[in-house]
């Protein structure tokens, strides 16, 4: 193709230029009549022309060779661009791969890169831990040194065990050997058991053989007993039927019979009504009677009641007449009575105030009696006295006047010696005697008066004794005329008996009251005494110093501080968890370690945990487990895509992705409903069939599995 | 006992009432619970069974103060023992055991002897121990921890031995007193009786 366009542009070119040829003759002449104008110019123009044709026509010709070298360069440039071409495609392609693997290769650097970096990184942490490895290591050469002795001692006691592990070897065989023994006995009774199971088997078999024949038999019995009760029933029956037939025959006369019967029992009944009316009535008119005799002996009962009545009515009524008071009721005599009885109260109150005081008074004349009679004997005696005094005093009088005359005869004789003596010598003797004598006589002068004195105030007692007897018989006049009157004296009796009385009372009350106050002051000194008073100016209280009190106090106090600092620590604890959680751990194990009851309740939880974490893996094996007993045994692996969604992928599926989705409706799974997937698309008949008409899903399932089955087989 | 079936010494009394005080004093503990029952043990005396103390520092305590009660009793300078039960939190006195002794000071040293049989006199220490095992029922119940002191009143020329001090008569602030029984071996009289906080709810 591409050769004949080359070919028409050469024909083109050769075309246009025999035109080009063609034409100079006519594109000449508008240059002459300008040459007309311009010889020179003309004539250089043609000389150019001239030139520039026979140039023109040079470089036609060269042009000519120009243009076949041109169309040949062209073809073999043409040629060298296919090529060119070809080679730029293959070259580009080349370029692409180099470009593409160029990238590779810069992603491959990059990686390379990133690697080291990361491998110089591993490396530096390589190194750290080389270097931590290396502490670490030298430790562990520490202790492995410290093991090794260790290991020595161990080796040691491994030398003992394994003497003991030799013996224990031998015993181990020995054990073997009777082992091997009992475990041919264990086969020999094992196949004896097999024999005996086998042999247990068919006796089962037989047994249940012969149940059943039981079973039959007892089936069989019970027909016939069945079939024995009929046939009583059908000889019972032949009987009735006899009878019956017999009775058939007296039908006749039994129905006459019963029809007069009939007419009989109506008229019975017809009697029997009557004469149940006769009885109710007889029965009532029995309980009238009984009534009106009920009735008649109260009646008897109250006339005579009524004539008691009446009797007692004329009684009052005479009462009344006889005592003419105005009594008329039982009301009105209640009344007086009462009345009566209230004078009769105060009348007996008068009268036993009177007999009390006639008491009072009768004591007091008793006592008055023996005042007399006490008085009457004073007076007697009294009187004796006086007697004697008067004749005291008589006797007395005639001493006087036996003395007057003594002294008056001695006054005599002293004068006539005054007289006579008035001279004499003896003077001063008988003046001293005179004196001694007027001494003596001015003493029993003195005397005189003293019992003139004397006598004066015993008739002065007599006079009052005599007053006082005077007085005592007034009174016992008085009382001697007030006792039969008694009235007069008894208010004055009383009232001196009530103030006396009233006297002794306040006594009393007085008595009673310091008695009271002596009671609680006692009362008083008892508590105080209970309280465990003391009086201090002779008693003291001691105790020994290390008494159980103070030591407990004391105990007290220590465990008081102690729980403060415990505090202080623990809040000091909590702190420290406050603040932050590196700190705390080295501050726990500094500070109290923790509790019994915290390690106990650790130790709960470590065994709950592990409990946990075994029920845990109990729990997995078992799933496992149930699945894989639900996949062999359904063929059918069942996983739980989303919450609801149940994946079905069978046993037999051709692929991988072929599978049932179900999806689960109601409560707990109640119903179930297929979802549409891939495969159950490829399904439609199966699905028509089980669940639209069958609505079964395991009948479906099945079919399902059979269907795989079979395709699988036959392939 | 050192005496006879017929008579007394003073000797003899004041072990005796010493013992009362031992045993007393340990039924109290018991009973008011000042002490866990478990630091108890039973022994049989004056023909009942009564609960004594297996606390080694109690023991010891109790010893001490017996036995210089027992020299006080025997030369008639005591007046009155008394157990002092304490509240620990508020230091409150609530309960006061009291013994009232009354000595004779007519008879000294072991000259004098009394006509009482022991019997008799242990009769009537069986009567006050029974009562002091009786008063629980009708006592406040102590529902705070308590410790317990004995004071002694001696008469106050005696001398203050080592390991003894004086001390308040620790009263009771508004109390209750019940009367207790008494005995006497003729020679010690000692009359005995509680006093017991009143509390409110009653």
């Amino acid at each position: 193709m591409d050769g004949m366009d080359d070919e028409t542009t050469v024909f083109t070119t050769l075309k246009s230029f025999k035109s080009f040829i063609s034409k100079p003759e006519t594109s000449q002449k508008p240059p002459d009549s300008s040459l007309a104008h311009h010889h020179l110019q003309r004539q250089y123009l043609q000389r150019i022309e001239m030139e520039e044709a026979a140039e023109k026509i040079c470089s036609k010709t060269h042009l000519l060779q120009m243009a076949q070298e041109k169309q040949q360069m062209e073809l073999s440039h043409k040629r060298a661009r296919i090529e060119l071409e070809k080679a730029a495609h293959i070259s580009a392609r080349d370029l692409e791969r180099e470009v593409d693997r160029n990238q590779e290769l810069l992603n491959r650097i990059k990686k390379l890169e990133e690697r080291e970096a990361e491998t110089t990184r591993t490396l530096n942490e390589q190194m750290e831990m080389n270097k931590t490895l290396k502490k670490s290591l030298e430790g562990e050469n520490k202790k492995l040194e410290e093991k090794e002795s260790v290991i020595s001692e161990a080796n040691k006691t491994n030398g003992a065990l394994r003497d003991e592990i030799r013996e224990l070897n031998h015993k181990l065989k020995k054990l073997d050997m009777q082992l091997t023994t009992q475990s041919t006995d264990n086969q020999g009774l094992q196949e004896q058991l097999e024999l005996q199971r086998k042999k247990y088997q068919e006796l089962t078999m037989k047994f249940q053989e012969l149940q059943a024949t039981q079973s039959l038999n007892s089936d069989n019995e019970l027909k016939i007993k069945e079939l024995e009760r009929r046939l009583a029933l059908q000889e019972q029956d032949s009987v009735i039927v006899r009878n019956m037939k017999s009775e058939l025959a007296r039908l006749p006369d039994m129905e006459r019979e019963l029809k007069r019967l009939r007419e009989e029992n109506s008229y019975l009944r017809e009697t029997q009504e009557n004469s149940n009316l006769l009885r109710e009535e007889t029965e009532g008119l029995r309980r009238k009677l009984e009534r009106l005799e009920k009735l008649k002996e109260d009646m008897v009962s109250l006339e005579l009641e009524k004539e008691k009545q009446a009797t007692v009515l004329q009684a009052w009524e005479n009462l009344s007449e006889m005592t003419g008071l105005n009594i008329r009721k039982p009301e009105d005599l209640s009344r007086e009575i009462i009345q009566i009885q209230q004078r009769e109260i105060a009348l007996k109150q008068q009268n036993h105030s009177v007999t009390s005081s006639a008491r009072a008074l009768e004591k007091a004349r008793a006592q008055l009696q023996g005042e007399v009679t006490d008085l009457r004997t004073k007076a007697l005696e009294e009187q004796k006295k006086r007697e004697q005094q008067d004749a005291l005093v008589r006797r007395l009088q005639k001493r006087v006047l036996l003395l007057t005359k003594e002294r008056d005869g001695m006054k005599a004789i002293l004068e006539s010696y005054d007289s006579e003596l008035a001279t004499n010598e003896y003077s001063p003797q008988l003046t001293r005697r005179v004196k001694e004598a007027e001494d003596m006589l001015q003493k029993v002068q003195a005397h005189n008066l003293e019992i003139e004195a004397q006598l004066s105030k015993a008739q002065e007692e007599i006079g009052t004794y005599k007053l006082q007897t005077q007085k005592a018989e007034m009174e016992l006049d008085v009382l001697k005329k007030q006792a039969p009157g008694a009235e007069n004296s008894s208010f004055v009796m009383n009232e001196e008996v009530s103030s006396l009385r009233q006297k002794i009372e306040e006594l009393e009350a007085e008595r009673r009251r310091l008695e009271d106050q002596n009671n609680i002051l006692e009362m008083r000194l008892e508590k105080h005494n209970l309280q465990g008073a003391y009086d201090p100016t002779k008693t003291k209280v001691i105790h020994l110093r290390m008494n159980p009190t103070n030591i407990a106090k004391q105990q007290r106090l220590d465990e008081v501080e102690h729980l403060r600092e415990e505090c202080q620590q623990l809040r000091e604890r909590i702190r420290a968890l406050q603040a932050g959680g590196a700190v705390t751990s080295n501050e726990g194990t500094l500070s109290l370690p923790p509790s019994q009851e915290v390690l106990d309740l650790r130790r709960q939880l470590e065994s709950a945990e592990l409990k946990n974490q075994r029920l845990k893996e109990v729990f997995q094996k078992k799933i496992q487990e149930f699945r894989t007993v639900c996949y062999v045994l359904t063929g059918y692996q069942i996983d739980i895509t989303t919450e609801n969604q149940y994946r079905l992928t069978s046993v037999y599926a051709e692929h991988m992705e072929d599978s049932l989705l179900f999806k689960a409706s109601g409560p707990a799974g109640g119903s179930m409903q297929l979802l549409e997937t891939d495969f159950s698309r490829t399904l439609r008949e199966l699905v028509e069939l089980h669940l639209f008409h069958q609505n079964s899903i395991p009948a479906f399932l099945s079919a399902v599995t059979l269907d795989l089955f079979s395709r699988q087989t036959i392939v | 006992m050192s005496s006879t079936l017929k008579g007394i010494t003073l000797k003899g009394s004041a072990e005796l009432v010493a013992e009362f005080f031992s045993f007393g004093i340990n039924s109290i503990l018991y009973q008011r619970g000042i002490y866990p029952p478990e630091t108890f043990t039973r022994v049989t005396q004056y023909d009942m069974s009564l609960y004594l103390t297996v606390d080694p520092n109690l023991k010891t305590y109790l010893n001490d103060v017996v036995t210089q009660l027992k020299g006080w009793l025997f030369d008639c300078t005591v007046q009155k023992l008394v157990l002092v039960i304490t509240c620990l939190e508020t230091n409150e006195v609530l309960e006061r055991w009291q013994f009232d002794i009354e000595c004779d000071k007519t008879i000294t040293g072991s000259s004098g002897t009394r006509e009482k049989s022991i019997k008799a006199i242990q009769e009537e220490i069986r009567s006050v121990i029974r009562q002091i095992t009786a008063t629980v029922t009708f006592l406040p119940l102590l529902e705070t921890a308590c410790s317990f002191d004995l004071l002694i009143y001696t008469d106050k020329d005696q001398v203050v031995p080592e390991k003894w001090e004086e001390s308040g008569p620790k009263m009771i602030a508004d109390s209750e007193e019940v009367r207790l029984r008494t005995f006497t071996t003729t020679i010690h009289k000692v009359s005995s009786m509680v006093a017991y906080k009143r509390t409110d709810c009653i």
